[in-house]
């Protein structure tokens, strides 16, 4: 057997372990940096209003604290720049510290900068904000009618679009079934335990050094140097151990902008550690979306037309949300195969705090809105999910496949990913302890399915690998771990490839002086972008090898075989560390694979309370298809994380907004994530196709349960409530929210 | 999330507790489980704090009589063991594994609970159902209050600035009395949305007595005196419980808006969990 | 601003501190002793982050003040692995069964387990007791299973249960 074959797939424990369960891991609020503050924000506590004036003075006046600053004392600051879609910020200016108006309630104001973070709450507390209200929009199709604009002549919604083309009338009226339905996809906090954090400590010739917790470091020095006028050698920005990100660590917040102008202006390292009041109040949430969809079939459950319309929260300021329901958009069909496709999607402006990415990203809210309405279908027309859903698969000889959203997917089985899952749920066992339950008149359950596609990748990424004159092995990369285990995992796919010990290979990534370019971690591209990149740049390092010392033993490159680190021709055999020492041996990849399009399959049993409507979920079973495993340690563990992400949406998780505006669910005794009693049973499994566009054949992993657990459970709710009409059926599916949908 | 500046003091005794309350700006520190947290997020502000974790004899917890005595140094998690021999320590242990979780029940001590007067908190309707009294100490000395008329709303009780709650006595349930204890909550973490305790006595067959509290399901905790009647001289048999539930819903409960739950929902809920404490007492003992 | 002078014993050393009152446990272990393997996450009690061990018992020192700890022996993660710095069997088991993603809330974990552990092996063998100890803390990465898997593996049960199980 290859070494390749060897490492591709090995369980390989985590080399960033020891430090980590040692406590001696280092995140930002850990970093002790001499002479360095502590920045407070003082928040709007308005959702929508005029300012008209902050008094920082009393503020000012007390001990220990180095600066208080509102917009008026620091002119200078950069607009937050827009992460994706400009055209949605256009009209809709962003300044980091209020100007004239505040559009969501947590909305920074001014800063306040202290010894400690002790004093500079108690500077915070004295200032006083002076807002005269205005009318509060907190619902995206509300605000898109609502005369009421956030943006005096820019309109409430910020970007709009259509995708597929406009369905022939003719269908629903012909077709034998068309069902409608409306959906929520509730607002959510992504609740990574460490909160948001930089710290920001200016250098004497002019430059930066930027810590922070973050999974996109190049862009947030492109942004940072771009606003403030420097070059983008002048930002270093070293992103150190962080705590979980989930989507929210991507963005360039205005907090980040303010910290860097305050430590600027004071000539000394400022930090920001955001706290969970904070954080729950947001920015950034996830999800929101108003969904309302139609779906027609004929008698076989065969789909003719699916018609998808989003009305999406994008907060006060467009700036990062926009783009996720357009991510919705262009997954909206999933697994099948579908005639006639029209989405028509808005993104809107409220007096919500800004939403953004969130575990996902726009495919769990597709998966949702496609899978219950697959599941009504199948209800309304007296057939079994699973096989309305084999009814309408896209093939695996389909691919690759066009979609009518725009999408090309690569590879698939999902009929395959769809029979593991009814095996490993036993789904006739439950299907017919269903049938007995009903006969005798116990406690109702309920089987609900889930077929997912997800889209993850995209872009380039940057990986380079150097052989060292001790015959170990660098490898470069432009992602960025926020607890993937990239330590471990990326120098298996090196190791992989030049066939040596893992342990032979260490990675560096997150940090901008040594890494010259990247994209960053999300969209669950790391491994299927990044560590393609990097399988790429080993392959070339080898070829650069083989050139050299071809040309040292003036011998044909043909004739220089390369093997398990050592080079050879004839007689003769050198190891890489050997060329090493004859001068830098390193390869630089820039690698742009195309998206790929993981899936899987979701089953979920469900038992619902009679009386008091509580869901109990008495099986879970999840099956993932991601292309090939590096690490399955690793990808086990995003499979299981996200999966309990996914049942924290489907039954708990909700920030909850009261009509001023205030988010009501400001602590985590309000808003409700899943400990390990709220785990069901749950199995994993997996299908494996490769993906046919990169040497490395991994797709994504890290978001797919998420996107599938929702769907499977509320499905299962809905059958065990026998419901024929399900928008009453709205996530969180708290005990009231199934006692009210039964009644 | 840091609380704001206040000045601390250790206390030895009560007579140090009441003498530092006396200023009117100071708050007595016990678990620190509910006052920190508050004081982190700045929704309490006390000039002054007065620990009484170091009082020597406030952790006292002792079967004196018919009552049980209780300092205000006993932990959540003193009522996790066998400690309180008898059907009233049934009664409590299956109520504490419902409060929090291990950490906060080492530190968090029930006379706080009864001090914080949660609406949501466990406690309070516990010693309301059982008919506890508490005694508070001020500088005029000791006052006894039931614990009915403690219990003013949420957050609010009798106890006047300057006092220390000193005891809680509650009647040990007789031999042979029947304990349950039914909790709906969204969570393991999260408090109750609705919580019945219930203690019935029976006497050749038939209900002697019957001791049953609402949590969360009015503005302060509730004895369940219409339920309670409801089962006087009846054996405790389904028609019974279930009519129970029902007087516990339609008249002993007045609830208040909440999230996640509509009045009808919540008086539904009433009576659900009603039923379910007595054929609990009734089924498990 | 009245600083108050006290003592803190921190995994077996003395540290003598001049703080505020309101300095909780938490930051006077952080930013005092230096010691940040103890984290926070919340603030007010839920997520555990934070835990150590106070005189044996593990609590929240998010919710404790520094002045309160006055002479009482305290534990953090740093103190967990042995004098030569060989792994406590947590912190061993933990890595092995991949009970941590972002790390963050390893260390309270940790330290609940081990109090937990002290203070009652049996704690493992008994399913609804350890789910109650470990429905103490949150973790937003793992899913749990795998710290479930590891506590008990590291009490030196060699039948870590039902796999599947999490009730
Ligand atoms: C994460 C979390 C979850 C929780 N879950 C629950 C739950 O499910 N159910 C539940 O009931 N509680 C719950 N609690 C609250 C917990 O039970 C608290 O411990 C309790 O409410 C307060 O007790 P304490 O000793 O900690 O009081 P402290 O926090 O010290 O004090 C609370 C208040 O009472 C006053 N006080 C305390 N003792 C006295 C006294 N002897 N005389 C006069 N005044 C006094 C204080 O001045 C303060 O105003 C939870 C807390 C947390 C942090
Ligand atoms: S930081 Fe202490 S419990 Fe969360
Ligand atoms: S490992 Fe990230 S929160 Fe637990």
């Amino acid at each position: 057997m290859s070494a390749t074959s060897d490492v591709i797939g090995a369980r390989l424990p985590r080399r960033e372990d020891d430090r980590l369960v040692r406590g001696a891991g280092c995140y930002v609020g850990d970093l002790r940096i001499e002479g360095c503050l502590d920045a407070v924000f003082v928040r709007s506590e308005a959702a929508h209003g005029v300012l008209r004036g902050v008094d920082l003075d009393a503020a000012r006046a007390l001990p220990r604290v180095a600066a208080a600053w509102a917009y008026a004392d620091l002119p200078f600051l950069p607009d937050v720049p827009p992460m994706m879609d400009p055209d949605s910020v256009r009209g809709r200016p962003w300044p980091p510290l209020a100007t004239d108006r505040v559009r969501y309630a947590g909305q920074p104001v001014a800063i306040v900068v202290g010894d400690d973070r002790y004093v500079a709450e108690d500077a915070r507390d004295a200032v006083r904000a002076d807002i005269d209200p205005l009318p509060v929009l907190l619902d995206p199709t509300d605000a898109a009618g609502s005369d009421v604009q956030l943006f005096p002549g820019s309109g409430n919604v910020a970007a709009e679009k259509e995708f597929g083309d406009p369905i022939d009338g003719a269908v629903w009226e012909q077709a034998t079934v068309v069902v409608e339905a409306s959906y929520r996809q509730q607002l959510l906090a992504h609740t990574y335990m460490e909160n948001r954090a930089i710290l920001v400590r200016p250098e004497d010739d002019g430059g930066l050094t930027v810590w922070v917790s973050h999974q996109a470091p190049h862009r947030l020095r492109r942004d940072i140097a771009g606003g403030f006028g420097l070059r983008e050698e002048q930002v270093h920005v070293i992103v150190p151990d962080v705590g979980g990100a989930f989507g929210g660590k991507s963005e360039t917040w205005p907090e980040y902008f303010v910290v860097v102008a305050a430590a600027r202006r004071l000539g000394r390292p400022v930090r920001w550690l955001e706290d969970r009041a904070e954080a729950l109040t947001g920015p950034p949430h996830g999800r929101g979306q108003n969904q309302r969809v139609r779906m027609a079939a004929d008698a076989d459950g065969r789909i003719l037309a699916y018609e998808l319309h989003i009305d999406a929260d994008v907060g006060g300021y467009p700036h990062t949300g926009s783009f996720v329901p357009m991510a919705t958009s262009m997954m909206a069909t999933g697994a099948y195969a579908i005639p006639q496709v029209h989405v028509r999607t808005r993104a809107v402006v409220t007096n919500t705090a800004p939403t953004a990415p969130y575990r996902g990203a726009g495919r769990p809210e597709a998966a949702s809105a496609i899978e219950r309405t697959v599941d009504l279908l199948a209800h309304r027309l007296g057939r079994d999910p699973g096989e309305v859903r084999r009814r309408n698969f896209i093939w695996p000889d389909a691919f690759p496949y066009d979609t009518p959203t725009g999408f090309t997917y690569d590879s698939g089985d999902y009929a395959k990913a769809l029979e593991v899952a009814l095996n490993e749920l036993d789904y006739d066992g439950w299907r017919a302890e269903q049938a007995r339950r009903a006969a005798v008149g116990e406690p109702p359950i309920g089987i609900g399915l889930c077929t997912y596609v997800e889209r993850s990748g995209a872009g380039e990424e940057f990986g380079a690998v150097e052989a060292c004159a001790d015959g170990s092995f660098v490898a470069l990369s432009g992602c960025c771990s926020t607890g993937q285990g990239h330590e471990t995992s990326f120098p298996q796919v090196v190791a992989a490839v030049l066939g040596v010990e893992p342990q032979r290979v260490r990675l560096i990534e997150r940090d901008t002086a040594i890494i010259p370019q990247g994209i960053g971690s999300f969209a669950s591209r790391s491994m299927q972008t990044g560590g393609a990149a990097l399988h790429r740049a080993a392959g070339r390092l080898i070829d650069a090898a083989r050139q050299r010392i071809a040309e040292r033993w003036a011998v044909p490159v043909a004739e220089v075989t390369y093997e398990a680190g050592v080079l050879t021709a004839g007689e003769r055999s050198a190891s890489m560390a050997d060329v090493a020492a004859g001068g830098v041996l390193r390869a630089d990849e820039t690698y742009a694979p195309p998206e790929a399009f993981p899936f899987g399959a979701y089953g979920a049993v469900v038992e619902v309370d009679p009386e008091l409507g509580k869901v109990s979920v008495l099986r879970l079973v999840a099956v993932d298809d991601y292309g090939v495993v590096v690490n399955p340690l690793i990808v086990d563990g995003q499979g299981r994380g996200s999966t309990v992400q996914g049942i924290g949406q489907a039954l708990y998780e909700d920030v909850r907004y009261d009509s001023d505006g205030l988010v009501e669910t400001r602590s985590l005794l309000d808003y409700l994530v899943p400990t390990i009693s709220e785990l069901p049973p749950t199995r994993f499994a997996e299908t494996c196709t490769p993906n046919p566009n990169t040497p490395l054949g991994a797709k994504g992993a890290g978001e797919a349960g998420c996107i599938g657990a929702p769907p499977a459970i509320v499905n299962a709710v809905a059958d065990a409530l026998g419901l024929r009409e399900r928008d009453a059926l709205q996530m969180p599916l708290t005990p009231y929210t199934c006692w009210s949908a039964a009644r | 999330m840091k609380p704001a500046p206040f000045s601390y003091v250790v206390a030895r005794s009560a007579d140090d507790v009441v003498a530092a309350l006396a200023d009117g700006r100071t708050d007595v520190l016990a678990g620190g489980q509910s006052l920190v947290l508050e004081m982190n997020y700045r929704a309490r502000r006390p000039a002054r704090l007065v620990d009484i974790n170091r009082v020597p004899g406030f952790d006292r917890l002792e079967p004196d009589g018919d009552v049980l005595r209780v300092g205000p140094l006993v932990r959540h998690r003193a009522f996790e063991g066998d400690t309180v021999p008898g059907p009233l320590g049934t009664l409590l242990r299956r109520v504490v594994h419902h409060i929090a979780h291990p950490p906060i029940r080492a530190r968090g001590t029930l006379l706080g609970s009864l001090a914080y007067a949660h609406p949501a908190a466990e406690w309070p309707a516990v010693v309301t159902a059982l008919g506890a009294d508490l005694e508070l100490t001020g500088r005029d000395g000791h006052r006894t209050v039931s614990a009915a008329d403690f219990f003013r709303g949420p957050f609010d009780t009798a106890r006047r600035a300057g006092e220390l709650l000193t005891e809680l006595r509650v009647p040990l349930l007789p031999p042979g009395t029947r304990v349950g204890f039914a909790e709906h909550r969204r969570t393991h973490a999260s408090f109750a949305q609705l919580a019945v305790i219930a203690a019935v006595t029976l006497t050749q067959g038939r209900v002697s007595a019957a001791r049953i509290g609402l949590v969360n399901a009015a503005d302060r905790p509730v004895r369940a005196h219409g339920a309670e009647a409801a089962l006087l001289n009846r054996p405790l048999d389904d028609p019974a419980i279930t009519e129970a539930g029902r007087v516990a819903a339609e008249q002993d409960a007045d609830p208040r808006p909440q999230p996640h739950a509509d009045l009808g929902y919540q008086r539904h809920a009433v009576a659900v969990l009603t039923r379910r404490a007595l054929a609990q007492a009734r089924d498990q003992g | 601003m009245t600083l108050v002078h006290l003592t803190l014993t921190v995994n077996g050393r003395a540290y003598d501190l001049d703080v505020e009152p309101r300095r909780t446990l938490a930051d006077a272990l952080r930013e005092d002793c230096g010691l940040t393997g103890t984290h926070l996450g919340c603030e007010h009690g839920v997520c555990g982050a934070c835990t150590v061990l106070v005189d044996g018992e593990a609590v929240r020192s998010c919710l404790m003040f520094a002045v309160q700890c006055d002479g009482a022996v305290i534990r953090t993660v740093e103190g967990l692995a042995g004098a030569d710095g060989t792994q406590h069997p947590l912190q061993a088991a933990f890595s092995a069964e991949h009970a941590l993603q972002c790390g963050f809330c390893t260390p309270g974990f940790l330290m609940l387990a081990a109090g937990a552990l002290e203070a009652d092996p049996g704690v493992v063998g008994d399913a609804e007791r350890l789910r109650e100890l470990l429905t103490s803390n949150l973790c937003r990465c793992t899913g749990y299973e795998a710290i479930r898997r590891a506590v008990v593996a590291a009490a030196g049960d060699q039948h870590p249960g039902q796999p599947e199980s999490g009730r």
